[in-house]
């Protein structure tokens, strides 16, 4: 039941609170969602965003708040999540639209690889993209992760990237 | 390490504890969540519902510092279901909620659970009033509301189960 703090150059990633809430259902019903599952009210975002924080103390790792160091708004959430719907464990990946084109997503979701591996163990990750989500494409490709064609999807016809394994990138 | 912002307090009554979820507890409320249990809360909901709604039930107490606990029997350890304080986004008012496994059905676990919940939103948290939310065709829910001295508000439309019909608690002066 506990969400280290990691810093890396620019950011800093810490547990999510409820002062993220708005940040989080800004993004999470916008257009920007739609391949990540968009939710149409604040009811329901609420509820996800409830769950994803709540996702900590059931596993002991989760999404993290992303910040950049100096402020504590937050720019995205990255981290690794397994909910129980999900196939495989992922490494994850939000920014929110004014904090895009920076390299934040990949800064974050770097450190947060390197900490699964590292704290918890895991021998694998996988990041499900949807198709037609380029950018996060992009994204994967950059952190070294290869599209398995063997790998059970989230949705049908959705990608799985596979990152590369512990050793690799140790 | 830093914890997550909130430590749920664990509360005690004659037959239960009171605590957060943890994931030992999903197989139980797995099994609650697709079946006709839980139709009172927009149920049956496919087996994935199990994990959201235990991630969610924690995740309450980091949005409101407040939330529902676990009920696990004192004497088995078994999980009986979920009893607190509830008021997610949109929400009429300050609720105490109760939904309880199978195993905890009809031994007055969820009254227990709810008056002990009653008390910490009143005496804890400084609440002043307490609704509590239940489905129109829920008999038991009724009167168990009923039973802990409620009386009938306007229903509501929920966003997605549609009308509900809302019991107010007796305010805190009434108990006393």
């Amino acid at each position: 039941m506990t969400a280290p703090m990691i810093e890396t150059e620019r950011l800093r990633l810490r547990p999510p609170v409820a002062a993220d809430l708005e940040a989080y259902l800004t993004f999470i019903m916008s257009d920007r969602a739609t391949h990540v599952g968009r939710e149409k009210s604040r009811f329901s975002g609420w509820k996800c965003f409830a769950a994803e924080a709540g996702h900590w103390m059931l596993h002991g790792y989760g999404p993290w708040a992303v910040t950049m160091k100096g402020s504590d708004a937050t720019v995205g959430q990255v981290g690794v999540w397994h909910p129980e719907q999900f196939p495989e464990r992922e490494l994850g990946w939000l920014v929110w639209e004014e904090a895009e084109g920076q390299g934040i997503a990949h800064e974050a979701a770097t450190a947060a690889r390197d900490y699964d591996y590292r704290v918890h163990g895991t021998q694998t990750l996988v990041s499900y993209i949807a198709k037609d989500n380029a950018r996060s494409i992009r994204l994967a490709e950059r952190l070294g992760a290869q599209l398995d064609p063997d790998a059970a999807p989230l949705d049908p016809g959705g990608l799985v990237y596979r990152h590369p394994g512990p050793e690799a990138v140790q | 390490m830093n914890a997550i912002p909130v430590d749920i307090p664990v509360l005690e009554t004659e037959r239960l504890i009171m605590r957060g979820h943890r994931i030992e507890d999903l197989a139980e409320e797995k099994a609650f969540q697709v079946s006709h249990r839980a139709k009172g809360i927009g149920g049956p909901h496919p087996p994935e519902q199990g994990f959201r709604a235990m991630a969610g039930y924690l995740g309450h107490w980091v949005l409101r510092g407040f939330g529902v606990w676990a009920l696990e029997d004192k004497q088995t350890g078994s999980y009986l279901g979920r009893v607190g304080c509830f008021y997610p986004d949109l929400w009429p008012d300050r609720e105490i909620a109760w939904a309880v496994t199978q195993a905890g059905e009809g031994r007055g676990i969820a009254y227990e659970a709810a008056i002990k919940s009653r008390e910490y939103a009143y005496n804890v948290l400084g609440w002043t009033t307490a609704i509590s939310v239940i489905a129109p065709d829920n008999d038991r829910s009724i009167a168990l509301a009923k039973r802990l001295g409620c009386h009938r508000d306007p229903d509501w439309e929920h966003p997605t189960h549609g009308a509900l019909t809302i019991w107010r608690h007796p305010a805190p002066e009434a108990l006393q």
